[in-house]
């Protein structure tokens, strides 16, 4: 369709002068690319560029949804405000924390089991692990959280049911409460997130493997190198841009986890639950007091923060020489 | 390496005299061994949570409070029983097909289109338009922006509207689809594409006929990446909508509690069962397509 606009341009353009035709195919051939990028932009500036703007304008006003009043531009009050609310900085610690917790089960258990399914030499068993491992990846999050929101459940989650009638080391008195915003809470997460993000992680780690030409670890093992030293002189230097994005990432998606804490933790502000994003949301959308300009404020400061953090991480992971 | 080669060779042999051949097999084997063991005990980890949710969806009522995996009584009706007894079921798995399938193809136009010209017809400022989808994988954008399109879905009049969650959903994997597309469209020559042109294509039916059949590989990472994220999503879907009847299905399974009337355990786990078998079952039979893909478009982009 684009196409026959342009052309029927292209056809009016041509009963004018012959130069004016010229600069026409020139200005067709240089705007007929965009044409293809229009679909995309449209959405993408529509739902992600113009929404980022916009919040960063609320967090300068005390603009509210529900209110007549034109917003009011407050400059920096609403980050002032929430500075001096101590619910900002511990909001931020928690998802540290969950950060902390973790990030290093989600890399190196991929990365161990990586090594591992890349030895398998039977293709057909190869085959099979690799779908296994993608299966997670493939399950939809709030079904993976459904999932898991069951398997902690104290009625009927196995997790207990093996703790307590398998193993014996709790009984329905004293048996632990994973979910609901106790202090378990951000470790259960964290378990779920590694069992989500295992397979995925794996088959990123084999693809890295799968690069990394076979005679190198064998000419390190004939030169006397035990398995470690294989590890860490041959595999690990190559894998390191893998694992480099798979860091960032996933510390990009830890710290602003929320669908994972509005399901399990609820908005009780002393739970470890209620980050920097459950707040900002909170503000935003629950109390009722629809302070949209506080609520911006948090979610830039929360994102900046991290931000920060994640443009420090590719500094100090980026490739020497 | 033919020193080690012979090295190797001959231990087993010698030994194979003074061992009994059973134990032999097990010491020669034995690195082999521990790491089938350890993988299977990955792959039972991952595959244990799924078969204790369909166990459930198959036990009595009883059953499913004592907390024994295999059933003592097998209950097949809670397939029917949830059609029959949950109202809203149909309409809401109706939505989560509507609005995935809309999601899914609006995504892989947009992506297939603007990946094919950022590599193929080379449009100026196309750098910048890289540089910001980059970006904003990095930007936590879908929770910050949540305000802020809230206020776009109110002005288009989109709230509690089905249809109008469609919207924001093509756009939270946009940037990566595009990227995606982008990787597997820099594999096909160029060449190829300026050979349709010599020959009198237009640049749509050059993407049409001679681009589109070679990047299936990615298209299918992009389809799968794209059913996965719609059919799952969950913070637009409560925030912009409030009535079940315009939820899609994960949402309101999110917000049942188990044991209590209609939702009894194994009810949810037919729900459940019902919900995540269409995903699981379209991934093993593009597998082998998907993971082409993968290695093309995720892991080399």
């Amino acid at each position: 369709m684009a196409d026959t606009i342009a052309n029927r341009l292209s056809a009016r353009r041509s009963q004018r002068t012959a130069r004016m035709e010229g600069h026409a195919v020139a200005l067709r051939q240089a705007m007929s690319p965009w044409w293809f990028l229009v679909p995309t932009l449209i959405f993408f500036v529509g739902y992600q560029v113009y929404p980022i703007f916009r919040v960063l304008w609320i967090s300068f006003t005390d603009f509210q949804y529900l209110s007549d009043q034109p917003a009011n531009w407050v400059w920096f009050d609403n980050y002032i405000a929430a500075f001096n609310d101590p619910l900002m900085w511990k909001s931020l610690w928690r998802a540290a924390l969950f950060t902390i917790m973790f990030l290093p089960g989600t890399i190196i258990l991929p990365l161990l089991l990586a090594i591992l399914v890349d030895r398998v030499t039977n293709p057909r068993l190869a085959t099979f692990y690799r779908v296994v491992l993608l299966i997670p990846a493939v399950i939809p999050s709030t079904l993976v959280f459904v999932l898991w929101k069951w398997m902690y459940n104290y009625q009927v989650g196995p997790i207990n049911h093996v703790l307590v009638d398998i193993l014996g080391l709790f009984t329905l008195q004293n048996a632990p409460q994973w979910l609901g915003g106790t202090p378990l809470t951000l470790p259960a997460v964290a378990i779920m997130e590694w069992w989500w993000g295992l397979g995925y992680h794996t088959i990123f780690f084999l693809a890295g493997l799968a690069a990394i030409p076979k005679d190198l670890p064998e000419a390190a093992r004939i030169d006397g190198a035990n398995e470690w030293q294989v590890f860490w002189h041959v595999i690990r230097p190559r894998l390191a841009p893998i694992m480099m994005i798979l860091v960032v990432l996933r510390f990009g998606t830890a710290m602003a986890v929320i669908d994972e804490y509005l399901i399990f933790g609820g908005f009780n502000r002393a739970s470890p639950t209620y980050t920097w994003t459950i707040f900002m949301y909170d503000q935003a959308f629950k109390l009722g007091l629809w302070r949209q300009g506080f609520a911006a404020a948090i979610g830039m400061i929360g994102a900046i923060a991290m931000m920060f953090v994640m443009v420090l991480l590719l500094r100090i992971f980026r490739p020497k020489g | 390496m033919t020193l080690e080669a012979q090295h190797r060779g001959v231990l087993p042999s010698q030994s194979l005299v003074t061992v009994r051949p059973q134990r032999n097999w097990f010491n020669q084997n034995r690195a082999t061994v521990i790491r089938h063991v350890v993988i299977n005990f990955f792959m039972v980890i991952i595959l244990l949570p799924l078969a204790w949710v369909f166990m459930m969806s198959i036990k009595s009522r009883p059953d499913s409070m004592r907390g024994d995996f295999w059933p003592r009584k097998f209950d097949f009706t809670h397939y029917s029983y949830v059609f029959e007894k949950i109202d809203t079921l149909p309409i809401n798995l109706l939505n989560s097909i509507y609005v995935t399938t809309a999601t899914v193809f609006l995504t892989t136009f947009c992506a297939v289109l603007a990946g094919y010209a950022l590599v193929h017809l080379r449009p100026r400022g196309g750098g910048i338009i890289v540089a910001a989808l980059l970006v904003s994988l990095y930007f936590p954008t879908r929770v910050v922006s949540i305000i802020s399109i809230y206020e776009i879905q109110d002005w288009l009049n989109l709230i509690n509207s089905t249809s109008g969650l469609i919207l924001p959903y093509v756009t939270l994997n946009l940037a990566i689809s595009v990227l995606i597309m982008r990787s597997v469209f820099q594999l096909v020559p160029h060449e190829l594409i300026e050979a349709a042109k010599i020959d009198g294509a237009g640049p749509w039916r050059t993407l049409w006929m001679v681009g589109l059949p070679m990047v299936r590989n990615g298209l299918v990472v992009v389809f799968i990446v794209n059913f996965v994220t719609a059919w799952g999503e969950f913070l637009l879907c409560t925030t912009l909508t409030n009535d079940q009847v315009v939820r899609t299905m994960p949402v309101v399974l999110a917000g049942a509690q188990g044991g209590l009337g209609q939702w009894s355990w194994p009810a949810l786990a037919a729900v459940y069962v019902l919900v995540v078998t269409p995903g699981l079952v379209a991934f093993t039979f593009a597998q082998k397509l998907f993971f082409k893909g993968l290695m093309e478009g995720v892991v080399k982009g």
